[in-house]
């Protein structure tokens, strides 16, 4: 192919939109988990850094953007590494929170609730900076993406924009997404492209406000719920998806409304599968062990038998195994699929000779979001 | 040698890619594999990677991706094509020397299970010992604070009323200064006082604060039954028993959470055998206040066993089986056991003269809340 020198060419046609590819087998995915959920298991949770590092490794390298996979870099040691430096300095907070908490009990009871939201706010600065981690482990065409910004500021807004949502008893969620997201992509780069988010929030609102006047009808029609989730996630992600600038490529997605349906409706199946098969396993245990005369003989004494109590925790133990499973599975794989499945990118040529640039985050973020318990994206 | 040459048809089909690391362009390129892999990018400066630098990274099926330790570290070459993909693999001895192997994987699990061991013995045996050197090292100040602090949600709890009926109180307060006198307990911030509530209890506060609610007086029948409830609360006063117990709680809820992780679902397991654990603890402590309501009541020359009645009418009979190991107390018929064991006829004067008893317990005005 001869080039000609730059600026003598005529602007090229538009090119076609490049499709987004996901090639990973969806038995590999399920044997993964279930092995990772019994090593979680025996580890007593530890082997949760494994896991995760392995779930990503496989959804990552198995997403080829215009014929090239992307590839996940970061590794559990890092993950385990940020949690224990979290933890360190996780517990003198929590300690000054009990002590701050005694002074405001003192002046007036439970006044010290209000504090919890530090914790709020707190969780927020984790998950920007749990995002910054994950970016910058994400590699495509040999150069990673990175981030910059500040996630005190990324908490503040989210914290300011929560009381908004909060006073405006939900109606205000669209903005709070469109600005939220419009901060973390402004802060993202791939290489020397600098991202953006051109969603907005009225479009959102648009899409889904008759969900928000509906929502009071599936508290009482208990089997509607699900639908009306399924519908705002469904309409929640392509708006997302469609918002998505990386320099001068676009991302459109054509997901329609009624995509999740399924994946809800099956991870509903089994969990009352699993519950019933955990019901059955109890009153079969129960009945054996009173046949056998070590067990409960009259009704009272049911709960207060050791054996059916060891017989429980085991039994339990494989039901929240099972579930976990099940929930990695349809909500992480399954979701994952469908979304790539109706993505299309624009111009992707811009990204076709970008220079490297940034620098690794630590995965301290990932720990805070760890011990935290907050998760998002 | 094994050139590449034969293959170029079969090449340009499956290309081999190469980025450099540096730029996102995607190279076409040639391989040549000499005594180093040389990758050759037309009208570019060949690339040399010694194999033992290569290393797998991930890729999806059919493809195989390489990374060398000496490049820049996301330099990445994808060979899709079979033969040369296997022919290159074989060069490279240390291809998956990074990757998690069984070995590794046995290696967490080990590594997990000794941090489990040393967190239950840890929460068995380090945290009690803790809990009981630190308490009484407390400083006051601050257990006066923590008091305060509990106080204000207690009375928030029962209704924000004390009560206060001016004969009752007088007569408490002889009751409880006896109390107090015979049990050496020189604490002048001790505060002790009665709320209103259905419920017959009566506890104590970090601080030296005695609470009693007054279902317990209704239920009552003598000023001993109440006294030997009350000596046994100055008893955890005297034990530092709060102080120990927020201290023993605060490190096992800890200790337990840090070794579960967050295994969906697994609060139950953490709820479980926190109860357990923190049950046993407690019913130590409560053996030694019931000890120490006995010393009291001998010395006042009065008998226990009123005490232990009361309770018993309270509680009832209660059960064998998984209630004893989750108890937060020992069972009320031990304890009823224990007192009468105790038992000695009276040698001190009675602890309140009939009208003072009677006007205790109108305490809370008319007797009903």
């Amino acid at each position: 192919m001869q080039w000609a020198p730059i600026g003598s060419e005529p602007l090229p046609p538009p090119l076609p939109p490049t499709r987004v590819d996901f090639t990973g087998d969806r038995s590999v995915f399920r044997k993964m988990v279930t092995k990772g959920a019994m090593l979680e298991l025996v580890t007593f949770g530890f082997y949760r850094f494994w896991l995760v590092t392995d779930i990503r490794r496989h959804l990552w390298s198995n997403t080829a953007i215009d014929g090239d996979a992307a590839e996940y870099t970061g590794r559990a040691k890092e993950l385990l590494v940020g949690f224990l430096f979290a933890l360190a300095i996780l517990v003198p907070i929590y300690l000054a929170y009990f002590l701050v908490g005694i002074e405001f009990e003192r002046w007036q009871g439970f006044a010290s609730t209000p504090l919890f939201i530090s914790f709020y706010a707190f969780g927020q600065f984790a998950i920007f900076r749990a995002r910054r981690y994950r970016l910058t482990r994400t590699v495509w065409r040999g150069v990673r993406f990175w981030m910059d910004g500040s996630g005190w500021a990324y908490s503040f807004r989210a914290m300011a924009w929560g009381l908004l949502v909060f006073l405006t008893l939900g109606l205000a969620l669209p903005w709070r997404e469109a600005s939220l997201e419009r901060y973390k992509m402004q802060h993202t780069h791939y290489g020397d492209l600098r991202g953006d988010f051109q969603g907005d929030g009225w479009e959102f609102f648009k899409r889904g406000w008759w969900l928000w006047l509906l929502s009071p009808v599936a508290l009482v029609i208990f089997p509607l719920a699900p639908f009306f989730y399924a519908e705002f996630k469904a309409r929640e992600w392509r708006w997302w998806l469609n918002g998505i600038r990386i320099g001068g490529v676009n991302l459109a997605s054509e997901l329609p409304h009624n995509a999740f349906y399924g994946v809800y409706w099956k991870v509903i199946g089994w969990w009352t599968l699993l519950s019933a098969l955990f019901s059955l396993y109890l009153g079969g245990a129960a009945m054996l062990l009173s046949a056998a005369g070590v067990g409960p003989t009259s009704p009272d004494s049911l709960a207060r038998s050791i054996p059916l109590l060891a017989l429980m925790v085991i039994g339990y133990l494989a039901l929240a195994l099972a579930l976990n499973v099940v929930m990695r599975v349809y909500l992480q794989h399954d979701i994952w699929v469908k979304v790539l499945e109706t993505l299309e990118v624009h111009d992707i040529g811009v990204a076709a000779d970008v220079q490297g640039r940034g620098d690794l985050a630590s995965a301290l973020g990932e720990g805070f979001a760890d011990g935290l318990d907050v998760a998002g994206f | 040698m094994t050139d590449i040459s034969a293959g170029a048809a079969a090449q340009s089909a499956k290309p081999t890619i190469f980025f450099d690391g540096v730029s996102s362009r995607r190279r076409q390129v040639t391989l040549t594999l000499d005594d180093a892999l040389e990758i050759v990018e037309e009208g570019g400066t060949p690339v040399r990677w010694a194999y033992a630098d290569i290393r797998r990274a991930d890729s999806p099926a059919g493809i195989l991706r390489l990374a060398s330790t000496s490049a820049p570290p996301l330099a990445r070459l994808e060979i899709r094509h079979v033969a040369l993909a296997a022919d290159v693999t074989a060069r490279c001895a240390r291809l998956d020397e990074h990757q998690t192997t069984g070995r590794g994987v046995a290696k967490i699990v080990g590594w997990s299970m000794a941090a489990a061991v040393s967190i239950v013995c840890v929460v068995l045996f380090g945290v009690p010992l803790a809990a009981d050197r630190l308490a009484p090292l407390v400083p006051k100040p601050i257990e006066q604070r923590i008091g305060d602090a509990s106080e204000v949600q207690v009375k928030t709890l029962f209704g924000r009323r004390v009560c206060e009926d001016p004969a009752g109180k007088a007569a408490f307060t002889k009751l409880v200064n006896r109390l107090r006198d015979a049990a050496g307990l020189d604490d002048d911030n001790m505060t002790a006082g009665v709320l209103p509530s259905p419920i017959p209890n009566a506890f104590a506060l970090p601080g030296g604060k005695v609470f009693v609610l007054n279902a317990l007086i209704d239920k009552a029948e003598s000023p001993d039954e109440l006294a030997g409830i009350l000596a046994h609360e100055l008893g955890h006063l005297k034990h530092h028993d709060n102080m120990r117990g927020l201290i023993y709680n605060g490190g096992t809820s800890f200790l337990i959470g840090l070794l579960f992780g967050d295994v969906t679902g697994s609060s139950a397991v953490i709820f479980a055998s926190r109860s357990v654990v923190e049950a046993s603890y407690s019913r130590e402590a409560e053996t030694a206040a019931d000890t120490f309501a006995i010393d009291i009541m001998h010395a006042l020359g009065r008998s226990p066993k009123p005490a232990a009645e009361l309770m018993f009418r309270i509680t009832g009979k209660e059960g064998g089986g998984l209630t004893s190991i989750l108890a937060s107390h020992p069972l009320t018929e031990d304890r009823l056991a224990r007192m009468t064991k105790e038992d000695r006829p009276a040698s001190g004067p009675p602890l309140l003269t009939d009208m003072e008893w009677q006007s205790l317990k109108l305490i809370c005005g008319s007797g009903k809340v």
